[in-house]
């Protein structure tokens, strides 16, 4: 898969990876490594302008903790970023049915 | 401590184009990006090379943040709106024959040249990078745009008392605006203080 490909997913892979519970950014780079085999190919550094903008839309919320006398900032999914993450979900999930049924000649899912 | 060094060289060049608090972050991360590397056997030169180019270029991470910066946003949607509200005021004071109106002449010049001034700090906040700038453009671009708003109700309630439809519409349009700016100003505040 072409890393521009995963990038344009960033946001909803961003939301995904706090999914389970807060966590710092660095933890969020972490899961986005393991989750995606080290496919997604960008400067790590970006990772936290990009968990600024989507505090900045509500969708994910943080604050800061004191880790070993170094402040961490951890970030947390919103109610807000709960339900964007469903609806990046079932887009995604449609998306990937109806290129897949084109793809490989399956049925195509009834349209919602 | 070369490598440290090189990771305190690469934040001090961040440090002068973003704010106490993003810095601390990035830091934080830096710091365990490079204690990774020196976990997989690397020298503390080589890891903090490696932690450093995976990391980005400093300007690289200074746009990204310019660019997730509220006001950034903030600016595009009043641009985006300020033909439409333009649009409202223009019919008020056409329809509402403004140049007999007892005001003036400044009451004319000035919100045209303040019009204009806020008009270019939203282009600025929209189109720049550059945290800092983004930042203060647009913070003042709000500002200036609320300002405008308030100081337009105003003058036509003053200089108009028998306010017509097209007026009426056109100050609803102000107020709505001002309600926006007043949203759109809460995040850039909070950016611009360092409170988050």
């Amino acid at each position: 898969m072409r890393a521009e490909e995963l990038k344009g997913h960033l946001d909803a892979m961003l939301l995904a990876a706090l999914e389970g519970g807060p966590r710092h950014g660095y933890a969020v780079i972490e899961a986005l490594r393991a989750g995606t085999g080290g496919r997604l190919d960008l400067p790590t550094g970006t990772i936290y302008p990009a968990l600024r903008r989507l505090e900045n839309a509500g969708l994910i919320a943080g604050s800061w903790s004191v880790v070993t006398g170094r402040r961490r900032r951890y970030y947390r999914l919103t109610p807000a970023g709960q339900r964007a993450l469903a609806g990046r979900r079932a887009d995604w999930r449609d998306f990937a049915a109806t290129v897949s049924a084109v793809l490989e000649g399956g049925p195509c899912p009834d349209p919602a | 401590m070369p490598g440290p060094g090189l990771i305190a060289g690469y934040l001090d060049a961040l440090s002068g184009q973003l704010p106490r608090q993003v810095i601390d972050e990035l830091a934080d991360g830096l710091d365990q990006t490079y204690r990774r590397y020196l976990g997989l056997g690397l020298s503390p030169d080589a890891a903090a090379e490696a932690a450093v180019a995976e990391f980005g270029a400093p300007e690289l991470i200074a746009a990204e943040f310019g660019r997730a910066h509220p006001a950034r946003r903030a600016g595009r949607t009043l641009l985006g709106i300020g033909p439409a509200v333009g649009a409202c005021w223009a019919a008020a004071l056409i329809t509402g024959r403004a140049w007999t109106w007892p005001a003036p002449a400044a009451a004319a010049i000035v919100p045209g040249v303040a019009l204009l001034a806020a008009v270019a700090l939203l282009a600025i906040a929209a189109c720049s990078t550059r945290y800092r700038s983004v930042g203060r453009a647009g913070l003042a671009g709000c500002l200036g745009i609320a300002a405008l708003d308030a100081s337009m109700i105003i003058i036509v309630i003053a200089a108009d008392p028998a306010i017509g439809r097209a007026a009426l519409a056109a100050m609803a349009a102000s107020a709505a605006r001002l309600g926006l700016s007043a949203r759109l100003l809460r995040p850039i505040f909070a950016w611009s203080s360092g409170s988050c």
